[in-house]
């Protein structure tokens, strides 16, 4: 059998799609390089390690989030759940922590993954199972656990005088100069990116987001790759209920409301794609410290407050738009039958 | 399995299918198939659209479960639940747009389902690469395991779900349709592959609508008609006329109601050179007051696309289209119902009829605007061209507030129709009518058809019921490959004819 030429025509607009699947991270990262010197130039405190450090801790926790809105967002779903969960875990967790002194931080750990997994397991059954869409099941849950919240609280508050002071001080601790709720974010966000690189789950997360339709035909079996994809996305929550709730110190009813915005701007800037099947964790965990950067820079340039929500907004319809025309692209080169 | 000679089948069949039967409700999707696949064989299986062929090949690979019947393979009754365990029994199926996974590399979508593990339980990057390079070679294909699946060519794309089943040690590939999107060269590229795979051993079942490939490659050929399996005969006692025969003789099922003497009058619908770039080229014909007009071809070969873009849908990229000896650029389906002229979407559930909605609701949506004072809709009157339409078209049904999706599908078609014809359109073009519905119903659709076109409607009739066609039309267009191939009068058409000529290989696609 002779090599077939490849079809001249086909040839540029692969090699774009190609391109362009690679450049996403990348991208992200000159963005932020970009935005740094940006923000050094206009201001020399950005650049500090002083102020780079905050920038990190506050990414931290959202990076997390980011990370299980990524997972998600993979399998062509969506959960705006997201702060509700990590509301709900936060006070719980703080709560039952204040009730029993003398608990031990891996019990307090336990249940705050606990609570995150049920949840999570919720939100799954509701949208694989019940093939409820996701933006209303998810929309309903997100409303169903903050009122939860509220009944739980009934209008009070954990005050950090309960909280144990090992759990008050964590976010205090440096390794090496660097707080430890960094290393715990890097750690998590690669171990769930090497999750989904390299094991078989996480590759078929990516192929029920690419081809629901060729997923069908292959034999997977989507509800349940879509199940775990919230549980897990429930899991990280719970971590980041948990870690929020160890820096604020005092836990009110409200923690952590209008994150599942943040969490999806992040994943979205971050280049994980919303129509599914492309993007990775570690680009959703980026996208946390780009949105962290903005806000510490626009706050060091005395930017009031309006603008700086002004400007996330302009930077997360950026993102999609640009996801959109990629997401096209794709839909194009593969749309079967030449045309 | 050793290598064996080629087109010398051995013995013992590697699948053997028994008395298969499929119902989906009350819709029988096949019945009572059966037949003997055996190993270094590429087995033919032919028949019109809506044989029963998808629907054997979805329950082989586990993704419908059979009814009644079994399947045996090597010697043992299977049952399987889901195509990954279909294909770790060797049995797997390449379809006619391939099914892959655009956002993955060539090499995970070769391997997806059966990763080689590696450290920690993790897949083995390296060795899945090899693999994927390993089994596209033996296909002849150097393609890189490495890239990613979108940007893709269709050709690409099926050599990479080939080598997929290659890659679970595939003892029987299934085939359906995979030349209908490639080019000649890429066809014969394929052929090549498939001897090589039976020489081998491998058992192909292959599907296709081109008849000069079927004869070329099959070694046995089985024919399906009307869900029902018909023969299985080997290549040598069968040619192309006893092939045709087999796929179309069919008992006559209905009588149809056929207009005694149609007279024609006036030109009401001119189309010359219409084109839409790479999907049909060149297309002229006109249809007369009171003439029906039937239009055959295989489903693919661009009778829906010609009807949307003459209802403006799709607009034409070149060509004349007079309505009334009026010219016409369609370019909205709104513009083309005011100039007079309506379609029925072959699936009406989807594009012709809102489900959830009252028939009512259905059937007033097009005339909304006539039946409003002052944008407020006349809801009495509304209720009064509803109730006559229903009587009109024999929707049978307790009352118009009923609601459509839970009407009979002989009924919602009727609905469909009351919709668009009370519009009052002056041609009506139907796309597969009577696809789907009962026997009863049809005859009821066919009597409809006729009353229309002598009340002088000009009326094009898309179908790929042949005897329907032929027994409806006053003229049949054949349309093969975006091309309108062949014309004939109702008195010099048979369904064999027809069949042979929308089974015509041009040998160039189109585009």
């Amino acid at each position: 059998m002779s090599d077939q030429p490849v079809p001249a025509e086909a040839a540029p607009s692969r090699n774009l799609v190609q391109f362009v699947l690679r450049l996403r991270e990348a991208g992200v990262v000159v963005f932020l390089v970009l935005l740094g010197l940006t923000f050094g130039l206009l201001n020399d405190r950005f650049l500090s390690v002083q102020n780079l450090t905050i920038v990190a801790s506050s990414a931290a926790i959202l990076a997390i989030a980011a990370c299980a809105q990524g997972v998600v967002l993979i399998t062509r779903n969506l959960d705006v759940s997201v702060g509700s969960m990590m509301g709900l875990v936060a006070y719980l967790t703080a709560d039952w922590t204040a009730n029993h002194p003398g608990i031990s931080p891996a019990e307090v750990v336990a249940i705050a993954v606990v609570l995150g997994i049920g949840l999570g397991a919720i939100n799954g059954l509701l949208v694989a199972y019940g093939k409820v869409p996701a933006l209303i099941g998810t929309l309903g849950t997100m409303s169903l656990y903050r009122g939860l919240t509220y009944i739980y609280a009934h209008g009070q508050e954990v005050s950090s005088s309960r909280l144990p002071h090992w759990m008050l001080e964590s976010a205090d601790i440096r390794i090496a100069g660097c707080p430890i709720y960094v290393i715990i974010a890097i750690i998590i966000v690669m171990a769930v990116a090497w999750f989904l690189y390299a094991y078989p789950l996480g590759r078929r997360i990516y192929a029920v987001g690419s081809n629901g339709v060729a997923a069908w035909f292959f034999g997977l079996r989507a509800e349940r790759v879509v199940m775990f994809a919230y549980v897990l996305c429930g899991f990280l929550c719970g971590i980041a209920g948990l870690l929020y709730a160890a820096r604020v110190g005092t836990v009110n009813v409200v923690l952590a409301s209008g994150w599942e915005m943040s969490s999806l701007a992040a994943a979205v800037i971050g280049g994980v794609s919303v129509s599914g099947g492309s993007g990775t964790v570690i680009g959703a965990a980026l996208g946390a410290v780009v949105l962290a950067a903005i806000d510490n820079g626009l706050v060091l340039l005395r930017v009031p407050e309006f603008w700086r929500m002004f400007i996330q907004g302009a930077a997360i319809v950026a993102a999609v738009a640009v996801d959109a025309l990629i997401a096209e692209a794709i839909r194009r080169s593969t749309a079967g039958r030449r045309r | 399995m050793s290598a064996i000679e080629s087109g010398q089948p051995i013995r013992e069949p590697i699948m053997a299918l028994k008395g298969i039967g499929k119902s989906f409700g009350p819709v029988k999707a096949l019945e009572d198939v059966g037949f003997d696949v055996y190993p270094g064989c590429v087995h033919g299986l032919v028949g019109e659209n809506g044989a029963g062929k998808s629907t054997l090949v979805k329950i082989i690979t586990g993704l419908e479960q059979a009814d009644e019947g079994e399947v045996i393979l090597a010697g043992k009754s299977v049952a399987f639940r889901t195509p990954i365990e279909a294909r770790s029994h060797g049995v797997a199926a390449v379809y006619q747009d391939p099914k892959l996974f655009p956002h993955l590399s060539v090499a995970e979508n070769i391997a997806m389902g059966a990763y080689p593990a590696g450290w920690l339980g993790g897949l083995d990057r390296r060795r899945m690469i090899e693999t994927a390079r390993h089994h596209l070679a033996r296909l002849g294909s150097d393609l890189d395991p490495r890239r990613t699946v979108a940007g893709l060519s269709v050709a690409e794309h099926q050599f990479v779900e080939i080598a997929r089943a290659l890659s679970a040690d595939v003892r029987v590939l299934i085939l359906d349709e995979p030349t209908s999107a490639l080019t000649p060269t890429e066809a014969e590229r394929l052929f090549a592959v498939m001897r090589a795979l039976r020489d081998r051993g491998t058992a192909v079942i292959f599907i296709t609508h081109r008849l000069e490939e079927i004869e070329a490659l099959s070694d046995t050929i089985t024919v399906l008609r009307d869900r029902r399996h018909v023969a299985t005969l080997p290549r040598a006692e069968v040619d192309r006329a006893k092939l045709v025969q087999l796929m179309v003789g069919r008992p006559l099922e209905t009588l149809f109601t056929r207009r005694d003497r149609p007279s024609f009058g006036a030109e009401v619908l001119r189309v010359e050179h219409l084109s839409l770039e790479g999907v049909f080229a060149d297309v002229s014909f006109s249809v007369r007051a009171g003439e029906i007009v039937g239009m055959g071809g295989l489903v693919g070969a661009g009778r829906t696309e010609i009807a949307q873009t003459l209802f403006g849908i799709t607009p034409p990229t070149s060509g004349d289209f007079y309505l009334k000896g009026e010219k016409v650029a369609p370019n909205s389906p709104r513009q083309m119902l005011g100039k007079g002229l309506a379609y029925l979407p072959e699936d009406r559930d989807r594009d012709g009829l809102i489900m959830p909605e009252t028939i009512t609701h259905n059937i007033t949506l097009p005339i909304l605007k006539t039946l409003s004072r002052w944008a407020v809709i006349d809801r009495a009157g509304e209720r009064r061209v509803a109730a006559k339409a229903s009587e009109t078209y024999n929707v049978r049904t307790p009352s118009v507030e009923a609601i459509v999706s839970s009407l009979s599908g002989g009924n919602r078609q009727k609905v469909a129709f009351a919709k668009w014809l009370a519009t009052e359109p002056v041609a009506l073009i139907l796309d597969e009518p009577t696809h789907g519905i009962d026997i009863g119903s049809k005859a009821q659709v066919h009597a409809m058809v006729s009353q229309l076109a002598d009340r002088g409607l000009a009326v094009v009739l898309i179908s790929s019921d042949l005897p329907e066609l032929i027994a409806m039309s006053d003229r049949i267009l054949v349309i093969a490959e975006g091309a309108l191939v062949a014309e004939f009068a109702h008195d010099e058409a048979t369904q064999e004819k027809v069949m042979l000529a929308a089974a015509r290989q041009s040998g160039r696609r189109r585009g």
